[in-house]
């Protein structure tokens, strides 16, 4: 069987961000970078299905720059076989129609039976290009998945849906799954497996050779949102903001009436 | 300008982000159109054109057929705008028609400004405007984002649709949440614990400040995911979507998820040790202070009142 | 009439009686040789370990330990002290046996000399006679301890009913042939005075007459040798075998420096595997530790985790792995221990600081963690697999952002060496001091101080990782020698002359663990920096009132031995310190050391609480701490014990920069 996980690399959330000079995007310096969150769970899934099979290859692709690589030795340490990077700096311009279009351009010949993505990334968050690469390979795709089973060609997944209701979902392979937390606990690589990944083929392949399409939609700009009207920040010793408090809700709300 | 607003139904009934669509068309003073895969026995409360497909025909969850239904009505109605709720039916289904439309895709929608959406990015910490370079747009709505002015009302023009696609998954049906549930969405008042409350015997001082506010007491996902509290607590997209008076969010930073379940409450106390926390927000008033000593201390306060 | 008396009296000296007694021992002998062979290979099951480096000092320290019994006695109630009565009682029998044998059947009959004889017989006649007495005594009080009053936590085996039964039976078996003889041929001398007790028994047994006295006195002689030779035997058989498994271990000890742990290679690219889960990938030191154990449990009673009702117990753990060695060398050792004990460990070293057979405990239960880590991704909570990932990507397990690590020095006029590296120290600030705001202040505090002595400090800021140490404990070795070289090489590259911390474990870490790793810079706790620069004069305080009771950290107590360098800097800001019953090398752990600072406590009684507690007992309104760690555990179990309103916590930094002069 063979596997595609595909994986990004995004800055950890705690970071402090900050505009870049063109005022499109986020600036890359202090930036602590990490797999996003939703592709961990994409990639274990695929590492449990393979250690179900016994027999399965799983490639994981990445677009990004150089630093992507460091990110895909987690997934190979975490039990991926071999590894795509789709080197590409200008990665962050590339609206999700384009960045599914060169994952698809790179899976089309190779006869993936699965392929795992995030449900979104925790940057961009449009969660598109799990969706789109399943429509232009012409694959079915089942969004959003809490639980996956792999029985003889068959998947039974379970999609959550608002207010903690799950629908029960049925697909043959070849098919597409975009991963959401809930999934599964992602394995913390350990050290005989770090030492192989590093021995893994991990692949440099420049984007040009596989971006055939332009974007439809452009960032005009990125800015940091204004606070809401009215929001009062109260600092102080307990016992005032306690009655500072009482006070705001008396007057602004009817709660206490 | 035209907008075809994609409505959704769950389990017999129409979902109440519908309506969100309805007011965002509004907003936009846009002319609409729906679509919809339900009964006609369970009609939105919408004016206008309803494109009606039978959910017993195609099935609540089958995103083959609904989105060659739906191609269909597009390809009737010439919209300039597709409009779905950003929720797990839009983001499934708004993919493939902007695929199929070669349509500009742009997700998780908050704001139009000047006619070009705004989106969040990194968590709600930045946002982005997004420029479509297509005529067509496909937009997905952020729960919550647009509300609601007025109650829904009137009755649409329906006009019933088919087709003959074949559907690529099965849909089995549902398994409901975990039991325990109280309806959060009743509740006047909420005041919901993260994981800032540090151990999960912190959940008491919560639960004994919404008693004292005569509310509820609800979790974060985190909060509910480490077992602290049940499922049927949890206030976010994943859990329960609240509109109370007031809302009280105790050690609870603020992750999108969450913000779009609770940020059309009426009043928005956040409680948090850290001033950045992205509550800070959408909430009204920011209490900077260890909720650990401030939540009991402003309990006991209340009680005398 | 010179005093004396004949050797072998009444058994005689010829053939029938030397050649069964040597005959019997030389067998005795051979068993005993031949089954601690076996435990010997046994022992070689483990991997190589060095333990004979600086011998003539390690022959010294064994020497020390077992005449003067120095280890059993430290700190020791009344069970240490009759140890070493009885040991140095029944080693005064021993000698004086010894003594006979040299002048019955070697010296007398090959020279012609004897020295048994004149003052120096009454002075040996009377020196075992009381040794004999002491070693009865002694051993009753143990026996009473262990069969009557037996405290909490004591197990008692088919071994101890054993010792004691054969100890008592030679010990009484050697009067009662001394007490037939004297019956016999001393009774109404100036000599038997000086067998007080022998003559107790001679007096008991006077009224036998001759001939009975003759017959039982030979009895017993043969079966008082009979004993002995069964004591012989049964050295390697039962715990009897620590006489010199313990001894010996005083020899393997490990000669620190304490709390340091052996790094692995991280660049062998052969291994396959990490830690310890066989019995063969312990050391063989490992195996030996647990026959140099007598379950004595010092090392249990210390324990934070055993004595709040957790799975562990530090002599369990040593035993068990003998178990494995001895009766089922193909078990997993980790499931034998089992993972909630081990991972209860706090590091605290309390068991090990304790250890009165010199067994090293710490080491072991990292090596079984280290298996689960690095060879099964394994942590004992989700909580902890977190914080590893946390300090991947940020360098801290806090999950903070790592470029706001130095902003807590932004308005105190301090820099990263990026910017000035022209500084007097390195302030290695820690994740808590740098990220967590109660913490922060015991950075602000510490750079006040240095600033009002005119000490010009430069941090690393954002560059500082975590020192590693946390990760390392919890069996993360990888993580841990990443953070490290990384901190290592920053370092470096800035020619930094020295390093100061204000945490323990950063400071522990950095002076000790990253030696391995090719660090060399001088590094100082705050605690002896600060103290420092009081004697010289450089820092000036005001002794203004402050009752306090002060916590010795686990890393600044037991690991470093600095105890007085606090106290001296509490006492010059006017502290008057109420200790707490366990103070000094006896402190009770804070929960937060061993890595569990990342970990949920999910069993038994909380140990913060616990230790909160017996800082109220003190009646101290404040409790002086030198580890965020410890702060951070503290303001915690303040609140969680319920007692805000009768104690405080800070760190001595927070009260010496209040009290700056």
């Amino acid at each position: 069987m063979k596997i595609l996980v595909c994986i990004k690399q995004v800055p950890d959330m705690e970071s402090k961000f900050k505009l870049n000079g063109e005022g499109n995007w986020y600036d890359g310096t202090d930036l602590a970078w990490r797999m996003n969150e939703y592709d961990e769970y994409a990639v274990e899934q695929a590492v449990q299905l393979k250690d179900q099979l016994g027999d399965a290859d799983l490639t994981v692709l990445s677009i990004g720059p150089e630093r992507v690589k460091e990110m895909m030795k987690k997934a190979l340490a975490m039990g991926c076989d071999r590894g795509a990077h789709i080197a590409d700096d200008d990665f962050f311009k590339k609206d999700p129609f384009e960045i599914a279009s060169v994952v698809a351009e790179f899976a089309k010949d190779k006869g993936f039976d699965l392929i795992f993505t995030g449900m979104q990334s925790q940057d961009r968050g449009s969660g598109q290009v799990g969706v789109l690469v399943a429509e232009m390979l012409g694959l079915p795709s089942i969004t959003t998945i809490v639980d996956f089973a792999f029985d003889n060609g068959q998947i039974t997944a379970k999609r959550e849906l608002e207010g903690g209701m799950k629908a029960i979902v049925k697909t043959r392979t070849p098919a597409l799954m975009t991963c959401q937390l809930g999934l599964n606990t992602p394995r913390y690589p350990t050290l005989p497996n770090i030492m192989k990944a590093k021995k893994k083929e991990l692949l440099s392949i420049p984007v040009s050779e596989l971006l055939k399409v332009e974007a439809k939609q452009e960032t005009a700009k990125m800015y940091f949102p204004e606070k809401k009207g009215g929001g009062l920040v109260l600092e102080g010793s307990v016992g005032d903001l306690v009655d500072q408090l009482i006070k705001i809700l008396k007057d602004k709300t009817a709660v206490l009436a | 300008m035209k907008t075809l607003l994609v409505a959704e139904y769950r389990d017999g009934k129409v979902l109440n982000s519908t309506y969100e669509l309805v007011a965002f068309a509004e907003k936009l003073g846009a002319d609409s159109a729906m679509f919809l895969v339900g009964s006609d026995s369970t009609l939105p409360a919408y004016t206008g054109t309803l494109y009606l497909a039978d959910v017993g025909k195609y099935s609540e969850f089958n995103p083959a057929v609904h989105k060659q239904l739906l191609l269909d009505v597009i390809a009737r109605e010439q919209p300039d705008m597709v409009v779905f709720a950003h929720s797990s039916y839009g983001w499934d289904l708004a993919p493939r028609i902007s695929l199929a439309l070669n349509a500009a895709h742009i997700s998780e929608v908050v704001d139009i400004v000047d006619g070009v959406p705004i989106v969040p990015v990194c968590n709600a910490k930045l946002r982005r405007a997004v420029k479509a370079k297509t005529a067509q747009m496909v937009l997905s709505l952020q729960g919550g984002a647009f509300g609601l002015e007025n109650e829904p009302s009137g009755s649409p023009t329906v006009i019933p649709i088919d087709t003959d696609t074949a559907a690529q998954v099965e849909f089995c049906g549902y398994e409901e949440a975990e039991a325990g549930g109280v309806d959060l969405s009743k509740a006047g008042v909420i005041v919901s614990a993260g994981r800032g409350i540090g151990k999960p015997e912190n959940l008491a001082m919560v639960e004994a400040l919404a008693k004292a506010l005569k509310g509820e007491y609800g979790a974060s996902r985190p909060v509910v995911d480490s077992n602290w509290a049940d499922h049927g607590r949890q206030v976010g997209t994943t859990g329960q979507t609240v509109s109370p008076k007031l809302y009280v969010a105790c050690g609870i930073s603020g992750a999108i998820q969450h913000l779009a379940g609770m940020k059309k409450s009426e009043f928005i106390v956040a409680i948090n040790t850290d001033k950045d926390a992205p509550i800070g927000e959408v909430a009204d008033v920011l209490v900077v202070t260890d909720l650990k000593e401030f939540v009991p201390a402003l309990t006991e306060k209340l009680k005398n009142l | 009439m010179e005093f004396t008396r004949e050797i072998y009296w009444n058994v005689g000296d010829g053939i029938g009686t030397l050649l069964p007694m040597y005959l019997l021992t030389f067998v005795s002998i051979a068993i005993l040789v031949v089954i601690f062979m076996k435990r010997i290979k046994i022992y070689r099951q483990g991997q190589a370990l060095d333990r004979l480096d600086h011998l003539p000092e390690r022959i010294l320290d064994m020497v020390k330990n077992v005449l003067l019994q120095s280890k059993v006695l430290r700190r020791a109630k009344g069970p240490g002290w009759a140890h070493g009565a009885f040991f140095w009682g029944f080693f005064l029998l021993f000698i004086g046996t010894c003594l006979i044998v040299v002048q019955a059947d070697f010296t007398d009959p090959l020279f012609d000399v004897k020295f048994l004889k004149g003052n120096f017989y009454l002075l040996f006649s009377v020196v075992l006679d009381v040794a004999g007495l002491v070693a009865i005594v002694m051993l009753g009080g143990l026996f009473v301890r262990r069969y009557f009053v037996r405290p909490k936590g004591l197990e008692t085996i088919k071994d101890d009913a054993i010792m004691h039964g054969l100890l008592f039976a030679i010990l009484i078996s050697g009067f009662v042939i001394e007490g037939a003889r004297m019956a016999v041929t001393e009774m109404g001398t100036y000599l038997a005075y000086w067998s007080p007790v022998g003559l107790v028994f001679a007096k008991g047994m006077a009224g036998l007459g001759d001939e009975s006295l003759r017959s039982v006195h030979q009895l017993t002689w043969w079966f008082h040798l009979l004993l002995v030779m069964a004591f012989i035997i049964l050295i390697p058989y039962t715990k009897f075998r620590h006489i010199f498994t313990t001894s010996l271990n005083y020899l393997f000890a490990d000669r620190g420096p304490t709390g340091k742990l052996v790094s692995l290679d991280m660049d062998d690219e052969e291994a396959e595997s990490f830690g310890a889960a066989a019995i063969t990938d312990m050391t063989w030191k490992d195996i030996f530790d647990a026959d140099a154990c007598t379950q004595c449990k010092r090392c249990q009673d210390r324990c934070p985790a055993y004595s709040t009702d957790k799975p562990l117990s530090p002599m369990k753990i040593v035993n068990q792995i003998g178990e494995v060695a001895f009766d089922k060398p193909q078990a997993n050792l980790i499931e034998t221990c089992s993972k909630d004990a081990l991972w209860a460990c706090t590091t605290c070293f309390a068991c090990q600081e304790i250890c009165p057979a010199s067994i090293e405990h710490v080491q072991k239960i990292i090596d079984m963690r280290r298996n689960m880590v690095l060879m099964e991704g394994e942590f004992p909570g989700e909580e902890v697999m977190t914080a590893m990932e946390q300090t991947e990507v940020n360098g801290n397990p806090l999950g903070l952002g790592y470029a706001s690590r130095g902003d807590w020095a932004e308005d105190v006029g301090v820099k990263p060496l990026s910017e000035d590296a022209d500084v007097d120290i390195l302030y290695f600030v820690g994740c808590y001091a740098s990220f967590d705001k109660r913490n922060i202040k015991i950075a602000r505090s510490f750079v006040t101080l240095c600033q009002a002595a005119g000490i010009k400090v430069g941090i690393l800021g954002k560059e500082e990782k975590c020192c590693g140490e946390p990760m390392r404990k919890m069996g993360n070795e990888y993580l841990y020698q990443s953070l490290a070289l990384e901190n290592i090489e920053l370092i470096k590259g800035y020619n930094v002359k020295k390093v100061v911390t204000t945490c323990p474990h950063c400071f522990n870490t950095l002076a000790k663990d990253y030696r391995d790793l090719g660090f060399e810079i001088e590094v100082e706790n705050y605690t002896v920096f600060l103290e420092q620069l009081l004697n010289t004069g450089k820092l000036k305080l005001n002794s203004g009132e402050l009752a306090c009771t002060y916590h010795d950290s686990c890393y600044l107590g037991r690991h470093n031995n600095i105890y007085d360098a606090p106290r001296a800097l509490i006492k010059a800001a006017g502290g008057q310190i109420v200790e707490m019953d366990k103070h000094r090398a006896e402190a009770f752990c804070c929960s937060a050391g061993g890595g569990r600072i990342m970990a949920e406590e999910k069993l038994g009684e909380r140990i913060n609480i616990k230790r909160v507690g017996m800082a109220v007992e003190t009646g101290a309104p404040t409790l002086l701490s030198n580890c965020p760690f410890c702060l951070t555990m503290f303001e915690d179990g303040i609140k969680g014990a319920n007692v805000e309103d009768k104690l405080n916590v800070k760190d001595i930094a927070e009260v010496l920069a209040e009290r700056l002069a």
